[in-house]
């Protein structure tokens, strides 16, 4: 009540504070709405910050993947086959060029080989980034800062070199401009797991793990080497050669020529000699027919069913008839031929008639054992599909176990001679280093060791006994104890086999005493060196294959005996 | 009380103000700093990887071979052959005492005062 009262008896002073009152709450209000709308703009030019996205690409593409380095490539040894370097690259953005024809001229006073119309309609217009010119030395781009042009920047990117040039060419593969693998390694390297770690930006660094080959640069260098020796020795078109570690089925050298320069990826495209598409990886994807080299595969497989002896004897005096065609011997010796002297002799008609015991659709059969029939597995990607008829005929399989009317690749040989060198246990091939017991988990038996033992004989046989047909390789690379089978195919020039035009093998696996490298090496239509010379495969592959063996032989840790023993101990026990 | 309220407000805001400036100053500073050694980096791994480059090219056997052929002739270098190699057990044994009545002689002719060397540059 006394509150009443009291309100009654002022009212005009009330009034008064009153109004002072609302005065105040309508100031307050209008200092929150002020605040209000000041924080609010804030706080929504936050959110508007937070919500632009940056264009990060360059021309479409993301500037990680520009930049985007690669591992290093190692040798089994570790030395370098492919490293990155950081090099600049110059691009402009032309709305911030002030003088178009001032910069154009500027330029091309550092860069002359650039085209003036092009770098003007180039650095005109509206744009943010255009590419002017990539992979530049450290050189220009310290001179193209000096013209000071505004508008024109440098981006580091990485660029791939390889410091061993073409000698590991059709290994290595290439490279595109954009870092991606395009061939060889390095293609095989992407599409394994690399172009994912590069799309989620992780190889951005250049501190990746290396990658390490099988290859050893040194052996590579020296079949590199002999290669071109022999192109021009015996001017030959091609050359081409592959090593491979029995054990582990690391492929420790593999060289074709013609080739081209991964630091120059187009060279892979020149003309050879006036030939196109010439440069081609011939160990895997050139299928040929490889010639009495396939003997080796007939004998394994005659001998492993068991139905032919290495003691038997066959009638090789007379040549075999196939309707109208008539298969003789090359060099015939027109008599019964045990089955050592049939693979000495490289006798057709021998092998024929051991093929027959055999029975053709065995013979099919184990050639589809030991993968003739399939593109063999491996990291490269240039590969091609092997032809081998899907049954074969009477005559067609008689021309096959001498390697004619089927086509392989020299990686098939190769795989096959090391199996059977290796007590029969084919490993696959592979680019990437492999210890023993890994690649023991990978081992297929295909022919049993007895008669693994029998091919090694043979083999050696073959370097060492009198008029066999690896006895010049034998003579240069005396002491490590190789043994081969040469193969020289006629080619078929016109639709006909030309008896002068040859394609020349010889597989061979040293030391035999204790197999360790199965080696295939071709040459391409060779000439006799001089006139004295023959142009069989044991005058070109063979010598070849002696050569690299005498050179690399000491590098693998082989040491040269002499000693008769080793080779006595290779004979089998029915023969002593 | 209120007033020494407000009075510690002001200060210690003046301070914040003061010590917001600077350590805006400072991380700018710092930032410079920073880019300028990220830049250095950026070179000196591009130069790294030139040098990297470089000297696994000097390695190559590629780049090695054509110096051996260039030294060739002034070296008399040939490739090993198969008979250069040995192996330990085809070195003769030692002889089974050391051979003391060559040892005095010697020693006896040094005394002398005979000069083994001298002899054998006169022989020549």
């Amino acid at each position: 009540m006394a509150i009443l009262s009291e309100v009654a008896e002022t009212i005009s002073l009330d009034g008064g504070r009153k109004s002072r009152g609302n005065l105040t709450k309508a100031r307050i209000r209008w200092v929150i709405v002020a605040l209000v709308l000041v924080f609010g703009t804030v706080g929504g030019r936050l959110i508007q910050l937070g919500a632009t996205v940056t264009d990060s690409t360059i021309e479409g593409v993301a500037r990680d993947v520009i930049t985007a380095s690669r591992p290093p490539i190692l040798d089994r040894n570790g030395l370098e086959m492919a490293v990155d370097i950081r090099v600049p690259s110059l691009f402009a953005e032309p709305r911030r060029i002030v003088d178009v024809e001032e910069a154009v001229q500027k330029l091309r006073t550092v860069l002359p080989d650039l085209n003036e119309d092009w770098l003007r309609n180039r650095l005109t217009g509206d744009k943010g980034f255009v590419w002017v010119k990539r992979e530049l030395t450290p050189a220009i781009q310290e001179r193209i800062y000096q013209l000071g042009i505004p508008g024109l920047e440098f981006v580091t990117e990485s660029k791939r070199f390889y410091p061993s040039g073409k000698e590991a060419s059709h290994i290595l593969g290439a490279v595109n401009i954009d870092n991606q693998g395009t061939m060889g390694i390095e293609k095989h390297m992407d599409d394994d797991s690399l172009a994912v770690l590069q799309s989620i930006g992780i190889a951005r660094d250049t501190d990746l793990t290396p990658v390490s080959l099988s290859v050893d640069l040194r052996v590579q260098h020296v079949m590199y080497e002999q290669l071109q020796d022999a192109l021009v020795r015996y001017k030959a078109v091609a050359a081409a050669g592959v090593m491979m570690d029995v054990k582990t089925g690391e492929i420790v050298a593999l060289a074709s020529l013609p080739d081209f320069d991964p630091n120059n990826p187009s060279t892979l495209f020149q003309d050879y000699n006036g030939v196109k598409n010439d440069r081609f990886n011939r160990i895997t994807s050139g299928i040929y027919e490889l010639g009495s080299t396939f003997k080796t595969v007939t004998l394994a497989g005659a001998l492993d069913s068991g139905k032919v002896r290495i003691t038997d004897e066959f009638d090789a005096r007379f040549a075999v008839r196939f309707g109208r065609f008539t298969i003789d011997d090359f060099h015939g010796k027109h008599r019964v031929l045990s089955v050592p002297e049939v693979f000495k002799y490289s006798s057709n008609i021998g092998t024929i008639k051991i093929m027959q015991e055999l029975g053709k659709d065995e013979f099919r059969d184990f050639l589809t054992k030991i993968g003739m029939d399939r593109t063999v597995p491996f990291e490269l990607p240039e590969m091609r599909k092997p032809k081998v008829p899907d049954k074969f005929s009477e005559i067609v399989a008689a021309t096959s176990s001498f390697g004619h009317g089927l086509s392989v690749s020299p990686l098939h040989m190769v795989r096959a001679v090391a199996a059977f060198v290796n007590d029969g246990y084919m490993v696959p091939p592979t680019m990437y280093k492999r210890d023993e017991a890994e690649a023991r988990q990978l081992y297929e038996p295909v022919i049993s060791p007895s008669t693994s033992a029998e091919i090694r004989y043979l083999l050696r046989l073959n370097a060492i006994g009198a008029g066999g047909s690896g006895s010049r390789m034998n003579k240069i690379a005396n002491g490590y104890r190789v043994g081969g089978k040469t193969g020289t195919a006629e080619k078929v020039v016109n639709g006909r086999y030309a008896s002068n035009v040859n394609f020349n093998v010889f597989a061979s696996a040293f030391p035999l005493d204790k197999p360790r490298y199965a080696m295939v090496i071709i040459v391409d239509e060779p000439k006799a060196e001089n006139e004295q010379t023959g142009v069989t495969a044991g005058w070109n592959a063979g010598e070849v294959t002696g050569r690299i063996v005498q050179r690399v032989a000491p590098m693998l840790g082989i040491a040269p005996d002499f000693g008769e023993m080793l080779d006595q101990n290779l004979v089998p026990v029915e023969l002593r | 009380m209120i007033r020494m309220l407000n009075v510690v407000l002001l200060a210690t805001t003046l301070i914040v103000l003061v010590g917001v400036y600077g350590l805006k100053y400072s991380v700018e500073d710092i930032a410079a700093e920073k880019a300028a050694i990220e830049r250095q980096i950026d070179r000196q791994t591009g130069v790294l990887s030139l040098l990297k480059a470089d000297w696994s090219y000097l390695n190559q056997p590629a780049h090695v071979a054509p110096i051996v052929v260039r030294h060739q002739q002034a070296l008399g270098l040939v490739p090993t052959g198969q008979e250069q190699f040995g192996r330990m057990d085809n070195l003769p044994m030692r002889p089974a005492a050391p051979d003391t009545a060559a040892l005095d002689d010697l020693l006896n002719s040094l005394d002398a005062g005979i000069d083994p060397i001298g002899q054998l540059i006169e022989a020549n």
